[in-house]
């Protein structure tokens, strides 16, 4: 994975929560979906990257979408210029190793 | 240390360096952490591990100085969007805590 201009996470409770999150995400600005992790206990989260403003507004929508459904956002963040060893990290929940073959 | 240089000397943690952990609910303020302490000072990630449970733990290792700039700047990014579970900086841990660190090893698929 070449090294992302900007990095959006979002993480809920529920997948029902996190897929509609991530539809507005990638509706919303030209991003990408990177990948997907669930990481225990009902906590998911899904990965983005694109451009700083991209990712930001994206992240946004994503917190709304999921605010409308009355749901609960546990955080969220863009990091924009991401230090490239978080690639170590984030290529492990990457939708390419993930799927099935 | 150039990047090729550190990218042949990949190996174990022996608990040679100081050892900095930022633990959190969730992955995402572990990441934000992560990113910030990477940037702070002069450390490089070790490890990685979803425990369970929600709590996840990123580790770093480098001089006590750097390790220490950068759990204090790492904890209060981890606290600043999500839950912040524990932090520390073990200056000089004991080879067998290494060797646990080690299990949980960045570099190993």
């Amino acid at each position: 994975m070449s090294r992302a201009r900007a990095l959006g996470l979002l993480e809920a409770f529920g997948l029902v929560y996190v897929l509609e999150a991530a539809d507005a995400m990638m509706k919303t600005a030209d991003v990408e979906l990177v990948g997907y992790e669930n990481v225990a206990s009902g906590y998911i989260s899904v990965l983005i990257q694109g451009d700083v403003s991209a990712c930001q507004a994206a992240v946004e929508s994503g917190v709304a979408a999921i605010k409308a459904m009355g749901g609960e956002v546990y955080s969220s963040v863009v990091i924009p210029s991401p230090h490239p060893d978080l690639a170590k990290i984030t290529k492990r929940y990457a939708l390419k190793s993930l799927l099935p073959a | 240390m150039s990047q090729q240089f550190k990218e042949n000397m990949r190996m174990r943690y022996y608990g040679e360096n100081a050892l900095g952990l930022i633990e959190t609910v969730g992955m995402v303020p572990a990441l934000y952490a992560s990113d910030m302490m990477l940037k702070a000072a002069d450390v490089e990630l070790i490890s990685y591990e979803n425990i369970g449970s929600t709590l996840v733990t990123v580790m770093v290792k480098g001089d006590v100085a750097a390790v220490s700039a950068a759990v204090e700047v790492g904890a209060k990014a981890a606290a600043s969007i999500g839950t912040l579970t524990a932090q520390n900086v073990m200056a000089r841990p004991i080879p067998g805590v290494g060797d646990i660190v080690s299990c949980h090893d960045i570099d190993v698929e």
